[in-house]
């Protein structure tokens, strides 16, 4: 994940799953996925984000400010 | 005894030596940044519980709405009308402004009162991912009024889980801090989602018809939990101004803002409190009225989300609990000198295992926040006082560092008096910080212009 064409995609892709899982929920809520489903998909999601937001972050060397 | 004081600020000074100097103008920080940081800082595991006590407190949405609408405003404003401006007109961290002001002996004393104040926090942090972990297990939560543990099975749960945080605080700090950098968005999906899919379980229709017929009866009802305290606007307009307060009022945030380009950067904390301390705490409203308002984070998050809510608030209090252990070790090790970094996480992170067995401290969260805004709030008042009054009225500023003060005797008897005040004000505990503010800017103000005079 040293190169930044990799990072960005990984970023993208992290905010894809992240939107993925909302979309689940809204679904839920509008009765076209069952619960347990639901619960799947957002727990796929979730893991999605995961793997993807570190390999971004393992890539990316960006800093906030110092809380010192 | 005044050779022991040297010794600690000694020491101390040595901790915070890497920020001693003024922040120059080269690493001043974009506004998007502060809009990340904040932004990441404000959805924490606290917030499961604070919205969900707005619910079991009897708030009703409207009065709910427009407390948090105009009371994280007012947070906003705080931040950028008194924080800000002081951190970039100083470019210093709280903690080295305080010591030209009120001298390192205070300094010290400030030290040790945060840490304390921290280790509770982070308890009380520990307590909530306890909550998800226990009910793996099968561990009932202790009840709303309970101080002392119920089971031993709770008390098992938050030893493991107050080892296993002390055990990375020590040994891999830096990596948890990237890590919740990953975790903090996706704990704010955990939030909008686990409510939105809550909601069916409320009765709203697919199409909101009903939406604010259900949140004023089934949700925020006006109708307080038995033995809870009934709360109405001003109760959550005073809490989401004060949730902060050492920060923006109290001013330990100029450590951030010293960073910013311009004073008008405050505005962004509203990336942080809108989001954090609006949203967060209307769903966790929603996914406790889903539960029957049963004060369960663990519950509330597996019920909305499954596994995933779960993990949420486990990594929730994980990774808010990390930081927080982090700053109390630091500020500890100030009286501490020599023990090596370790020993003295261990320490804080001992602490605040044994704290977080106590379930009165994430129970009473919302009475701990304010107490913790209380406590550093006078602080916060002497400097403002010093910064903006002093020049004003032609009071000598910094006259700790110009005369090597180790105690400025006023700024500690502004500070402990403001408190032994406030704590003894015939108002609501969320009421008092603002006359307290008030008193300790006049008193410091006439104490140090007497001293002028002499």
């Amino acid at each position: 994940m040293k190169r930044p064409f990799l990072s960005r995609l990984a970023g993208a892709l992290s905010l894809v799953s992240l939107g993925l899982g909302l979309a689940a929920a809204v679904l839920a809520f509008l009765g076209r996925l069952p619960e347990a489903k639901f619960k799947t998909a957002f727990l796929l999601a979730s893991i999605a984000w995961f793997v993807l937001a570190t390999g971004r972050k393992l890539g990316g060397s960006a800093r906030g400010p110092s809380s010192g | 005894m005044s050779e022991r004081i040297a010794r600690l600020t000694a020491a101390m000074d040595s901790l915070y030596e890497f920020d001693r100097e003024p922040v120059s103008p080269d690493k001043l920080q974009s506004g998007g940044k502060f809009a990340g940081l904040f932004a990441g800082e404000h959805v924490a595991a606290t917030e499961f519980v604070i919205g969900a006590f707005f619910v079991l407190h009897g708030v009703g949405a409207r009065d709910l709405i427009l407390g948090l609408v105009a009371g994280n405003l007012l947070a906003v404003l705080s931040w950028t009308f008194v924080c800000a401006p002081i951190a970039v007109r100083t470019r210093l961290t709280l903690y080295w402004y305080l010591r030209k002001i009120a001298g390192p002996g205070v300094t010290l004393v400030y030290n040790i009162a945060n840490a304390l104040l921290y280790c509770v926090l982070a308890g009380a942090m520990i307590s909530v991912s306890a909550t998800a972990v226990g009910l793996l297990f099968g561990i009932p939560v202790p009840a709303l009024d309970s101080v002392l543990p119920s089971n031993a099975g709770w008390v098992l749960i938050t030893l493991a889980l107050g080892a296993a945080f002390t055990a990375v605080a020590i040994l891999g700090f830096s990596k948890l801090s990237r890590f919740a950098e990953v975790v903090s968005p996706w704990i704010f999906v955990v939030f909008v989602a686990g409510a939105i899919a809550a909601l069916p379980r409320l009765g709203v229709a697919p199409d909101l018809s009903n939406l604010w017929d259900v949140a004023t009866t089934e949700i925020w009802n006006g109708v307080a939990a038995a033995g809870q305290e009934k709360f109405g606007f001003w109760h959550v307009l005073s809490f989401a101004w004060f949730c902060n307060l050492a920060m923006h009022i109290g001013l330990s945030d100029m450590a951030l803002f010293r960073y910013a380009r311009k004073w008008t950067y405050g505005l962004y904390s509203a990336f942080g409190m809108f989001p954090g301390h609006m949203l967060a705490w209307l769903a966790s409203g929603v996914m406790v009225a889903a539960i029957g308002r049963e004060m369960h984070p663990g519950l509330m998050a597996y019920e909305a989300v499954g596994i995933a809510g779960l993990a949420g608030v486990l990594f929730a209090g994980w990774t808010t609990a990390n930081p927080t252990l982090y700053r109390a070790g630091l500020a500890l090790q100030t009286v501490t000198p020599g023990w090596p970094r370790w020993r003295i996480t261990l320490v804080a992170g001992a602490a605040t295992t044994v704290l977080a067995c106590f379930p009165v401290f994430f129970l009473k969260l919302l009475d701990y926040v304010a107490i913790y805004g209380l406590v550093l709030m006078p602080v916060g008042a002497i400097v403002f006082a010093e910064h903006w009054l002093f020049p004003l009225l032609k009071i000598d500023q910094y006259r700790a560092e110009k005369r090597g003060w180790a105690f400025n005797a006023a700024a500690l008897a502004v500070w402990l008096g403001t408190l032994a005040v406030v704590f003894a004000l015939p108002v609501h505990l969320y009421f008092r910080w603002l006359p307290g503010w008030v008193i300790a800017l006049a008193s410091y103000t006439l104490l140090m212009a007497a001293r002028r005079s002499r």
